[in-house]
């Protein structure tokens, strides 16, 4: 069985506290629910979920579907997105498993990022880390007006938008990820690479903004 | 309270949708009639005069042309056929009929279903996988052996009728197959991307599980490059073997242990395509899937020692070596739907009832040995077992084997077609040659035929007809005349089992 790994990192700054927080929360427990009733997520997705504010945690290491329990995260601190993304590669470097002529490797995993703020680390460092480790496709989604695009843009083609970080639009990213997950183990490339970013998975519902469109 | 809009259709119906989308596929959001009868699902993209022609004809000629003829409501259970295309603000919609009530969960999964799946559609890779099976599913959903048989049966019987009119599927996968194997049935549906070979360009490639090696080796060509190999019959008739590969045996007869690059896209690409080979292949053992990698959830299913594709039966084992050696090459070596039809309607008439009541599969087919056993459980077929063997005279009086035995167990039932050689089990039969026309029983130590419509039933050996009515006592060696028509079929009783 070839796995594919997702790893979902959630901006958890001061600033996202109240309703925002609380809609990550239940957009979690959404993104579980339905990914449970797909029976080919629940045969190949492993999902992980990376916290950041002033610092970075790995608060669900990757779980297959099935056994995955929503983790409470609270708001508070400053945006470490930098420590983030170096968490993220160690984690992916030590998660996914690699190919050889013996093994079986499992598919490169798909990231999807959350931030709702400027970066108040070394972001920079953490891309370096990010390039050394394989990774299919990397989302960042900039949530409301705080958030800095130019920058996600560094890390990633694939940036979408939030207008405002509030419960209905995180309901939507929620949405959308869940069934980027769901098409995404069932229809792995052919024809192309790799999942080739924004392009082969469902469109964003009308809440989010595909950046620079 | 939604919002409801009437709509004309190019056919000049009248329908009517409730503006809430009830669901996303791939392409489509879907609408419900008021009534719920029926379906609209909506092109999210503009539909050009090509893909509007193809759905057109699609819901119009090709619509008529299998559901118009005499027998042709059969195939209302078996395709979820559009009936008509609609345009609604700048997008085309195709209306379909609603799915049948057995093709939602009534149970879902089990713990009191623990995924919140009941009353979700049944899609096939909850059942084709034995992982899926044997972890979520509530044991009420999984169905035994015996419907899986008839659910590949329907399939087969439902792609040859495409196959025949020259429509492609183009996407068989069990994703576009709904089925239910708590009553065997099945329907084909996501119908508005048929191939009509040579008419219109296929835009799908299939689903990664199902698509033919020579799709997946020139997938990377321009789409009209000549040398791009796209969806047509012969990838149709891939899909199927796997399909039906994969609802007997829960497993992928290509996903096997062999990696071909240490790159997963690469590998995938390979072992799909310019090196696919057959988990089970007769000579080389280098795909064979390892059962010490394998979830635990998985076995036996993955234990091809343990669970061979030979368990299917002397009809569908060669098919099935044919379809993954040969076939996976050479897409004219593919057994063609109604190769499968006709052994797997051969193959229900040789499966014997488990003996063990806690067996999952609950059905196996005869291995033609003396003792035969389950091989699911490993259950000895308890007593004796009679054999029907049937032949039928061609030319005058001399009987030649066809080729075709039925197993006798308790309430086996005879049909038209066992004492008939002109007639088979499918969309062409009438009423009438639908019902029985004897039974089989077993009292005080003796097995009996119970002749219930045959008119002219003659027991050869005693040289004593048996009017309807009677019974006739089961022996070794017993010669019985079923039918003195055209194709009338004689049978020869053997005795198999522990006795």
């Amino acid at each position: 069985m070839r796995r594919l790994p997702v790893y979902l990192v959630l901006d958890t700054s001061g600033s996202m506290s109240g309703e925002p927080i609380e809609a990550v929360k239940t957009g979690l427990q959404t993104l579980i629910s339905a990914l449970r009733q797909d029976p080919n997520a629940l045969e190949s997705a492993y999902l992980s979920v990376i916290a950041f504010d002033s610092g970075a945690r790995q608060v669900v290491p990757l779980t297959e579907v099935a056994a995955f329990q929503a983790p409470d995260i609270q708001a508070s601190g400053t945006t470490a997105l930098g420590a983030a993304l170096t968490l993220l590669a160690a984690s992916i470097e030590r998660d996914v498993v690699k190919g050889s002529a013996e093994q079986r490797g499992d598919w490169k995993p798909l990231v999807f990022l959350m931030t709702d703020g400027a970066p108040t680390d070394n972001w920079q460092r953490g891309k370096e880390a990010l390039d050394r480790v394989k990774i299919g496709t990397l989302i960042a989604c900039a949530a409301g007006p705080g958030a800095k695009q130019d920058i996600l843009r560094q890390l990633t083609e694939s940036v979408v938008s939030l207008d405002t970080a509030d419960a209905s639009t995180i309901k939507a990213f929620f949405q959308w990820v869940s069934a980027s997950v769901a098409v995404s183990s069932r229809k792995l490339d052919l024809t192309k690479k790799d999942i080739g970013g924004l392009g082969d998975l469902p469109p964003p519902p009308p809440q989010i903004n595909v950046a620079g469109v | 309270m939604n919002d409801i809009i009437e709509l004309k259709t190019w056919q000049g119906d009248t329908v009517a949708f409730e503006d809430a989308v009830i669901g996303s596929g791939a392409m489509k959001d879907v609408c419900f009639s008021p009534d719920r009868s029926y379906v609209i699902g909506f092109f999210r993209e503009p539909q050009g005069p090509a893909a509007r022609e193809r759905l057109r004809v699609i819901c119009e000629d090709y619509r008529e042309g299998i559901f118009g003829q005499v027998g042709g409501d059969y195939w209302r259970e078996l395709f979820c056929w559009p009936t008509g295309v609609v345009e609604h603000e700048g997008r085309v919609g195709v209306v379909a009929p609603a799915y049948a009530p057995q093709f939602f969960f009534e149970y879902g999964s089990a713990n009191n279903d623990m995924l919140g799946i009941k009353g979700r559609e049944k899609e096939g890779k909850w059942f084709a996988s034995a992982n899926n099976q044997a972890r979520f599913l509530d044991p009420r959903e999984r169905g035994d052996w015996l419907n899986y048989l008839r659910i590949c049966m329907r399939i087969a019987r439902a792609v040859r009728r495409m196959h025949a009119a020259g429509l492609a599927h183009s996407d068989l996968s069990y994703k576009n197959v709904l089925v239910d194997p708590r009553s065997g049935s099945a329907c084909i549906i996501d119908l508005d991307g048929l191939v009509v070979p040579g008419k219109y360009p296929p835009e799908v490639v299939g689903t990664p599980d199902f698509i033919a090696p020579e799709v997946v080796m020139t997938a990377h060509l321009p789409h009209d490059s000549p040398a791009r190999k796209l969806p047509c019959i012969a990838t149709d008739r891939h899909a199927l073997a796997v399909l039906i590969y994969m609802y007997l045996l829960y497993r992928h007869p290509l996903r096997g242990g062999k990696v071909h690059d240490p790159d997963p896209s690469q590998d995938e690409t390979l072992s799909m395509g310019e090196r696919a080979l057959f988990v089970e292949h007769a000579h080389d053992f280098s795909n064979r899937i390892r059962v010490a990698d394998a979830r635990p959830s998985e076995l036996p299913w993955c234990d091809t020692q343990r669970m061979p594709y030979t368990l299917t039966g002397p009809y569908l084992a060669p098919l099935f070596a044919r379809a993954f050696t040969d076939g996976l090459r050479d897409p004219r070596a593919r057994p063609s739907a109604e190769d499968w039809e006709f052994a797997l309607v051969r193959t229900a008439d040789l499966i014997l009832p488990c003996a063990n009541r806690g067996c999952v599969q609950g059905w196996f087919v005869f291995d033609n040995r003396r003792a035969p056993s389950c091989p699911f459980c490993g259950t000895p077929y308890p007593g004796a077992l009679p054999v029907l063997n049937f032949y039928s005279s061609r030319h005058g009086d001399s009987f030649r084997p066809d080729d075709q035995r039925l197993m006798v167990y308790t309430n086996q039932s005879l049909f038209e077609w066992h004492v008939n050689r002109h007639l088979a089990p499918n969309e062409r039969l009438t009423e009438a040659q639908k019902v029985r026309v004897g039974y089989f029983v077993f009292h005080q130590g003796t097995w009996w035929l119970v002749n219930e419509r045959l008119p002219h039933c003659r027991d050869l050996s005693a040289g004593r007809d048996i009017a309807v009515g009677e019974r006739v006592a089961l022996r070794d060696g017993l010669q019985l005349l079923l039918s003195r028509e055209s194709g009338g079929r004689l049978a020869l009783v053997q005795m198999a089992g522990g006795g």
